[in-house]
């Protein structure tokens, strides 16, 4: 698969705010990118700039390998959903998916065919004639996306556009969405900052932070190998653990040795990021001498048990699957013993940020 | 939501009834000239005994025979005034919106010193004294001897209006999200042809009650076209203005009838247009 | 899609170097204020046009420079008419707000709707009118032989008809109902957010219906009063119609004044020199207002 969009030292000042910060992003022919990060770093503003929206500072957009920093944006063939969704509130459904065709020639009954080609691929074939007033949200929502891929966009950028819905449809819609885009071809750029939205659309995950993108990779990769601490908190690790590199390379929490080694100098400020998931607990003493806690809450879920064990001022989330054995006598108040699933750890330099 | 606290209800008191009796001799004061014109016109009477002993439409009737004998001695006639007033208001009316919306458009969404600057630029007519309006413009015609023709009159009138129809394109425009016009630009329409399609048959409220505004204000403008007026070019007002500074006819009576319909019809029509949702100042 | 690749290529080829360069939101937005701009001019020209006449040393044409027409309005006859002006300005801004408050009040209180609309009508058509409508209905009603003088007649409870209207009353009068609009509908909007809860505050704490008025409501709507009461002041200092049609020539307010300096005199500059106090007076209403507010503000903000 080739190269479609290059964004090469994109930055962007806003006045003395510098909202991107050189961004260099290379987006594959047909390939779902998401944009992830906590608001305000950046990801609607980029998305603009691809979009034309607004003038990057300094940096090129490269489609193709041409610069189109200068096409308007009403030349780029992109198409786009927005946040708000921005349907054209005094047209019919009809009329809001046909609004891009008249602009590529496309008319009479051709242009009727295409609409209700599009009506069909979103489910909604009875509702051509309604106003958009009259729509529920998530219909609504596939209007926005038919409208958008109607014209045939060169570019597919979506910003939070399933962020209005509640969690039951959101989850439906993100599975329409991934198959809409296959069906498309369409290379798709998605901004989102909702971790698993991110995960369950993505096949690339560029993860962002205060105008800078902080890694990008394939969405399990960058969830097992977090580079930084900030990273695997956003993608859900539930514990960024204060750890210490001890004199023989090892990662030391609670002042006792775990089962990580580490490069970093003797005395390095350390953080060790571990899912809930990949916390086991055992009976306290720690059978190597490795860290204990206390445990202050347990809470069935169902399927899984929910745990908090403390020490000192340090609170670690721990899920069990509810037939682990330990919970049939774990008690509050009891010591327990950390260990941790290497799968699911990472560590980090505490300054690495 | 009630609002038991700012004016009560039940058992208010002296507060209450003093507050009322005060809102009431404000609705009398506000409302007794046009309720007294309304009543008296349909008087059969030459003086004004109230109420009327009896009641007749002669005065309707002579105010219509004034439009069908055109040639009134010597002064303008008044169907040939009223034309003028029509023809003026609908110019005004016209042009000032035209102007509005793009002016709306650019200071809706400039930056906030443009806006700054040019909201009070066209809010500067409102508080300039409608006598040093006239004056000024007078001045001007004078000096420059210029045959304006019905510009002369509306030109002035464009002043005075453009403050009240760009305030209600604004609050039109302000309810737009940046958002829908861009969504039909990222579609491929030019930002000229988005404005077209989308933006102001967004702003048709605003729009049609800016229209309404300048026409009616144009329609009703009576000290600056007192400067401004000649011979050929004056309005209705002015023309009853000339025929009645010596005695009142009650003729004239039937003609203010008929203005003051026209006027409510069109303050209702505004006020179902923006209906809470922008203010009328 | 390789017929869209095409077509955004050679598009991109096309573009000049010119066009390329920069794509400048801003002098776009200039151009579209341009038409309005342009509806302005006569007015602004026009302003300026007065302010050059009114430093002219000829009365009649504009010719060197002069304060002459300034120091000429020391006369006792302008200086009645300036006096007369501001005291019926400020006697019916008092007023005004006096019945502007109540009646705010009871239109935002009242809960059906088409009541409040009625009642907004009302308030608004004084505003809309045409004044010399509305002074026919005055003289109908006030006149020498208006529907008050003949029935007090017809009662014999009076020997001659009562003068109430062509003095200053009249024009006080008038003024009162022409500017009540320009009070009520800023003060709808302050009263509206006048917050419920202060009030139920007050009324749990014990205090009366007029203490609470006087304690929170009257301070809260400070702002909105002061605002008013200068829009007021302003309207009525530069009333024109009024004066001609209810005053009866003989009330002369300013904008008269002014008037006859023209009409009968000839005096352009004096009467723009005049102009030039006028509007002199009511900036500094206006700035007076906004200074007060503002000032109100950062007091409730600390
Ligand atoms: N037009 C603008 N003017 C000034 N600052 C802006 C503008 N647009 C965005 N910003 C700032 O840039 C930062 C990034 O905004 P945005 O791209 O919208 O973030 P996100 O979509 O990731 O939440 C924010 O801090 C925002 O305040
Ligand atoms: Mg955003």
């Amino acid at each position: 698969m080739g190269i479609d969009l290059r964004i090469a030292g994109v930055s962007k000042h806003f006045g003395e705010f510098q909202a991107l910060k050189g961004i260099d992003l290379d987006i594959e022919q047909g390939s779902f990118v998401c944009l992830l990060g906590p608001s305000g770093c950046g990801k609607t503003t980029l998305l603009r700039i691809i979009a034309g929206f607004e003038r990057a500072s300094a940096g090129q957009l490269l489609l193709n390998g041409s610069d189109i920093s200068a096409v308007p944006p009403h030349k780029r063939d992109f198409g786009m959903v927005f946040q708000s969704l921005a349907l054209f509130p005094h047209m019919s459904v009809a009329e809001n998916i046909a609004y891009g065709l008249k602009f590529r020639g496309v008319t009479g009954v051709k242009r009727d065919d295409r609409v209700a080609e599009l009506l069909d691929v979103i489910s909604l074939p009875a509702i051509a004639d309604r106003p958009v007033s009259s729509l529920s949200g998530g219909q609504r929502q596939r209007v926005a996306i038919a409208r958008a891929l109607a014209v045939q966009p060169r570019l597919f950028l979506l910003d939070e556009p399933l962020s209005a819905l509640d969690a039951q449809l959101r989850d439906a819609m993100q599975i329409e969405l991934r198959q809409l885009q296959q069906q498309f071809g369409v290379t798709t750029i998605l901004v989102t900052h909702d971790q698993t939205e991110a995960m369950m659309l993505a096949d690339k995950l560029v993860v962002m932070k205060g105008g800078e993108v902080c890694q990008q990779g394939a969405p399990q990769e960058i969830y097992s190998q977090p580079a930084t601490a900030f990273t695997a908190q956003f993608l859900g690790a539930s514990n960024i653990l204060d750890a210490i590199a001890s004199d023989q390379g090892i990662v030391q929490l609670f002042g006792a040795d775990t089962v990580f080694s580490t490069e970093e100098a003797p005395g390095t400020a350390l953080k060790l990021s571990v899912r809930a998931e990949n916390v086991i607990l055992d009976r306290a003493p720690h059978p190597s001498g490795g860290p204990c806690a206390e445990v202050e809450f347990i809470r069935n879920l169902g399927a899984s048990t929910e745990i908090l064990v403390k020490n000192g001022a340090t609170t670690v989330r721990v899920r069990l699957s509810s037939r682990d054995s330990i919970l049939r006598t774990l008690a509050i108040g009891e010591r327990v013993a950390l260990q941790f699933d290497p799968e699911g750890c990472v560590v980090f330099r505490a300054d690495a940020d | 939501m009630s609002r038991v606290g700012l004016l009560p209800g039940e058992g208010g008191g002296s507060y209450r009834l003093v507050v009322c009796v005060l809102a009431g001799i404000g609705i009398v004061i506000a409302a007794a000239p046009v309720v007294i014109i309304f009543i008296m016109s349909f008087s059969a009477a030459e003086t004004s005994s109230f109420p009327p002993s009896e009641l007749s439409l002669r005065w309707y009737e002579s105010a219509l025979a004034l439009f069908r004998s055109d040639e009134s001695s010597g002064s303008q006639a008044v169907g040939a005034a009223l034309i003028s007033s029509l023809q003026v208001a609908l110019v005004v009316m016209v042009l000032s919106v035209t102007a509005c919306i793009p002016l709306a458009y650019a200071l809706v969404r400039g930056r906030r010193r443009l806006r700054q600057g040019m909201e009070l630029l066209f809010t500067l007519p409102l508080v300039f004294p409608l006598v040093m309006l006239g004056i000024a413009f007078l001045l001007l015609a004078e000096s420059l001897r210029w045959e304006l023709g019905l510009w002369r009159l509306v030109i002035p009138h464009l002043a005075l209006v453009v403050p009240f129809v760009l305030r209600n394109c604004m609050s039109a425009m302000q309810s737009i999200s940046r958002e829908t016009e861009e969504a039909a630009i990222s579609l491929g329409a030019s930002p000229l042809r988005a404005g077209i399609d989308i933006v102001v048959p967004l702003m048709k409220p605003g729009i049609l009650a800016g229209l309404i505004f300048a026409f009616i204000i144009s329609f009703n403008e009576f000290t600056i076209t007192f400067f401004m007026y000649t011979i050929d070019q004056s309005t209705l007002p002015i023309w009853m203005y000339s025929r009645t500074v010596s005695s009142l006819d009650p003729s004239t009576l039937a003609l203010s009838v008929f203005i003051i319909l026209i006027d409510l019809v069109m303050i209702i029509a505004i006020d179902k247009i923006i209906a809470g949702r922008a203010s009328l100042f | 899609m390789p017929a869209h690749e095409q077509t955004l290529q050679s598009l991109m080829r096309h573009q000049s170097a010119a066009r390329v360069r920069r794509w400048r939101p801003d002098s776009a937005l200039w151009l579209l204020c341009l038409p309005a701009l342009l509806i302005i001019t006569p007015f602004l020209v026009a302003c300026l046009y007065m302010l050059r006449f009114s430093v002219s040393a000829d009365t009649g044409s504009i010719n060197g420079f002069s304060l002459q027409a300034y120091a000429e309005l020391a006369q006792p006859y302008f200086l009645r008419s300036l006096w007369l002006t501001l005291k019926l300005a400020a006697s019916s801004t008092v007023i005004v707000l006096m019945l502007a408050v109540p009646l705010a009040m009871v239109i935002v209180t009242t809960r059906s709707a088409s009541w409040r609309r009625l009642m907004t009508v009302v308030v608004l058509l004084p505003m809309i009118l045409n004044l010399l409508i509305q002074s026919y209905g005055w003289i109908l009603l006030l006149g020498p032989a208006g529907v008050i003088n003949t029935t007090l007649l017809q009662l014999g409870m009076v020997e001659r008809p009562l003068i109430l209207l062509f003095n200053e009353k009249g024009v006080l009068l008038g003024l009162v109902q022409t500017s009540l609009p320009l009070a009520v509908f800023p003060l709808m909007s302050s009263m509206r957010a006048v917050s419920q809860e202060y009030l139920e505050a007050a009324s749990g704490l014990g205090a009366s219906h007029w203490r609470s008025f006087v304690d929170i409501t009257l301070p809260l709507l400070k702002p909105g009063l002061i605002g008013a009461g200068s829009i007021v002041f302003a309207f009525n200092a530069s009333a024109f119609a009024v004066p001609l049609l209810l005053g009866g020539r003989r009330v002369r307010m300013l904008g008269l004044a002014i008037r006859d300096m023209i009409s009968p005199l000839f005096n352009w500059s004096g009467a723009a020199a005049g102009g030039m106090v006028l509007i002199l007076i009511i900036t500094l209403v206006l700035v007076l207002s906004t200074w007060l507010v503002s000032r109100s503000d950062v007091r409730g903000g600390s």
